[in-house]
């Protein structure tokens, strides 16, 4: 049976029922933005108790297919104020899908200022106070292994960090991976919603549990081996992701003008090469030790695009490094030192803290002259603090928004108040079409993943140009949206985009283990249902289209080096959702 | 024609193939004309299938643009992640590359991976 699962922490009363009507036929972000947009009030306060934290495996998670193993998490963000969707690796969404757990629901508030531990197994759900030694600023890493002496190595485990238990805007959920090291649900906010309903840790142990239920077996295996034959054969996996990590992207941004540097003054650096994805494969190679090139951030990933980053010595700093951390604090802040950024990286996650979130605020805080530029060590000892937090440790965590008002600054790049990644809106246009649009906040993963149909289009896309851009970014959420209610990483989108029987072997997954006749013509409108869904719970929070637009300096101030401005106007901006 | 320097990168695996080859990165070349972005390929020995565009002072140009005294270029293999490819307009320059999308046919006993 496929069970939806509600914690009410006001009670301590948990409630285990079959799946509702309505949601049958829905996993991952599908699942978890209907259920908000359906029962939290879009106008509640975020950390109060009429917020909702859902948790969805995806459509294909827990069975054989290639890289399924990311899991939705859902709320009203605290950061935002809009529906969020957060979608993260580790272990938790292949267990829940194995125990039959399409969704689990964390509601209410205790009374009481306790923290506590929500243990799910195949005898049920109990809540126990959480232990002393994992409270009171102990960081992530030292959590899980606490946890993992106490219920098991092989436990998965959800935790609000440090930051999550003070409520700080830019907390994340932390979630143990493979290796017991840490992935993250990291974008809005929703650790500081876990910590607010004071559930501290959530377990999941699925011994016991059977395999995910196949209707058809042998259709499943045909397509799934085709699946995986399309993203290995693919040069992104191959030569590129593997090798290089997502960080190869910081040489490519900054050649083509659109890294954004010194708080988005600039679209190109001349460090690059500190902290680019070239320099760290030849690192992590020569320091050797505990460093790994390539990993996979949950079981089944056969694109392995994290890495291990060792010290000098080979001893393990961090993984899950990606590019837009680096560049927010390599180029955005002037951190030069690559070992400064992977410190940092490390506490971020020890802290359960969003890496971009905090990574835009610091450059933000730099130019507003809270923090000298490019010291990385004086950004080290911050990200420590805010386990404690001290107060620049807690204007920091407040996320982007709130220290460019704090500073005093115009030059604040946020949309609905969550910073910008990695990419200038004004070198890169199509995706800063994304970032204004987007239910989510300013948000590169929203726009990510296309169908084929895009490729008309793609072959005359020139960043610096408007043609083409709005069909651009529209089929890319609506392509994102649907492959987010999947299970499978984002990542996939390489041998579905270049290669169509790579997407249609995505499709006959899901018609086999389902006993479904899906066409790529429903997973485009399940894409854009759910795109629908989020924006009529912003509609009711109060969001209107004034509210998709870039800040403002992107209008007046050109980037270098192709001293170009964000040019699209409100109408344009506005054609995006016209569908 | 005046003859000037130009200014090559290489990303993804041609970085490393750059320094270990050069010694430098980026690589200072003395041209005396105009060249286009394969004959440059072929005079650094760089294999043609391992260059899915090329950049041109931050534009991203076709492998067979030309490239002029004074010129930033740099080549990118295929690779690049994420929808960057189309958004940076990787995808409207590389239809006539030789490293267009290659897909590796699939050898006999390869094993299942599903």
């Amino acid at each position: 049976m496929e069970q939806f699962i509600r914690v009410d922490m006001t009670t301590q009363q948990v409630t285990s029922g079959p799946l509702p009507e309505k949601y049958v036929g829905l996993g991952g972000r599908a699942l978890t933005s209907n259920f908000v947009n359906d029962e939290v009030k879009p106008t509640c306060h975020a950390l109060g108790k009429n917020n909702k934290l859902i948790f969805a495996p995806g459509l294909l998670s827990g069975t054989s297919a290639p890289n399924s193993g990311r899991l939705s998490v859902g709320a009203k963000s605290p950061l935002t104020g809009t529906i969020k969707e957060c979608n993260t690796g580790g272990l938790f969404s292949q267990k829940m899908a194995k125990m039959g757990i399409k969704a689990f629901v964390v509601e209410g508030k205790p009374a009481d200022d306790k923290f506590y531990i929500i243990k799910i197994d195949m005898n049920g759900v109990s809540i126990e106070e959480a232990p002393e030694s994992i409270l009171g600023g102990c960081g992530n890493y030292e959590a899980i292994q606490i946890l993992n002496e106490k219920y098991g190595a092989k436990v998965g485990i959800a935790l609000a960090g440090p930051a999550g238990e003070h409520r700080l805007p830019s907390a994340n959920i932390s979630f143990k991976d493979p290796e017991s090291n840490i992935r993250s649900a990291g974008r809005g906010g929703l650790g500081a919603v876990m910590g607010s309903k004071n559930v501290k840790a959530i377990i999941i142990d699925d011994a016991g549990a059977k395999p995910v239920p196949v209707a058809d077996p042998e259709k499943f295996r045909a397509a799934a081996k085709i699946f995986a034959r399309a993203l290995l054969d693919h040069p992104v996996a191959g030569q590129g992701l593997a090798a290089y990590g997502t960080d190869v992207l910081v040489n490519i941004l900054n050649e083509a003008g659109g890294l954004p540097a010194h708080n988005f003054t600039a679209g190109r650096i001349d460090y690059n090469d500190n902290f680019s994805g070239e320099t760290m494969n030849a690192l992590i190679t020569e320091r050797g030790g505990d460093g790994k090139v390539s990993h996979g951030c949950h079981p089944g990933c056969i694109i392995r695009c994290s890495q291990w980053y060792p010290d000098k010595k080979g001893k393990y700093i961090t993984s899950g490094f990606e590019y837009e951390t680096v560049w927010g604090l390599g180029a955005d802040a002037g951190i030069k030192d690559f070992d400064a950024i992977a410190y940092i990286d490390r506490a971020m996650d020890d802290v359960g803290v969003d890496s971009i979130e905090i990574a835009v605020a610091v450059a933000t805080a730099m130019e507003g002259g809270l923090i000298p530029w490019g010291d990385g060590e004086g950004v080290l000892q911050i990200v420590k603090d805010m386990a404690k937090p001290t107060p620049l440790a807690r204007i920091i965590a407040g996320g982007c928004a709130i220290v460019g008002k704090l500073c005093g600054l115009y030059r604040v790049p946020v949309v609905k108040d969550q910073a910008i990644p990695a990419y200038d809106p004004r070198a890169v246009k199509g995706i800063g079409l994304t970032y204004a649009t987007t239910p989510m906040g300013a948000d590169h993963t929203a726009g990510y993943c296309i169908s084929g149909n895009i490729l008309k289009v793609g072959a005359d896309i020139d960043p610096l140009k408007k043609d083409g851009q709005i069909e651009y970014a529209r089929a890319m959420q609506i392509g994102t949206a649907a492959v987010d209610s999947t299970g499978m990483c984002l990542f996939v989108y390489f041998g579905i985009a270049d290669n169509p029987g790579g997407y249609q072997a995505l499709i006959d997954m899901i018609n086999a283990q389902y006993g479904l006749e899906l066409t790529a013509e429903d997973v485009d409108k399940l894409g854009e249902s759910v795109l629908k869904v989020e924006r009529d719970f912003n509609k009711r929070a109060g969001f209107t289209n004034a509210h998709d637009r870039l800040p403002e300096f992107m209008e007046y101030e050109p980037i270098e080096p192709h001293n170009v401005v964000w040019d699209f106007t409100p109408e344009e901006i506005d054609e995006v959702y016209n569908f | 024609m005046s003859s000037g320097t130009i200014e090559i990168r290489g990303f993804l695996q041609l970085d490393a193939f750059i320094r270990k080859r050069y010694k430098c990165m980026p690589l200072i070349l003395e041209i005396d004309a105009p060249i286009s972005g394969i004959d440059l390929a072929k005079q650094l020995e760089i294999p043609l299938d391992e260059v899915e565009v090329i950049f041109i002072n931050g534009f991203v140009h076709e492998t067979g643009a030309m490239i002029h005294p004074g010129d930033r270029m740099a080549f990118l293999p295929p690779g690049c992640p994420g929808p960057y490819r189309i958004a940076l307009g990787f995808y409207g320059k590389n239809q006539d590359s030789e490293a267009n999308f290659k897909i590796k046919p699939k050898t006999d006993g390869e094993e299942d991976l599903s």
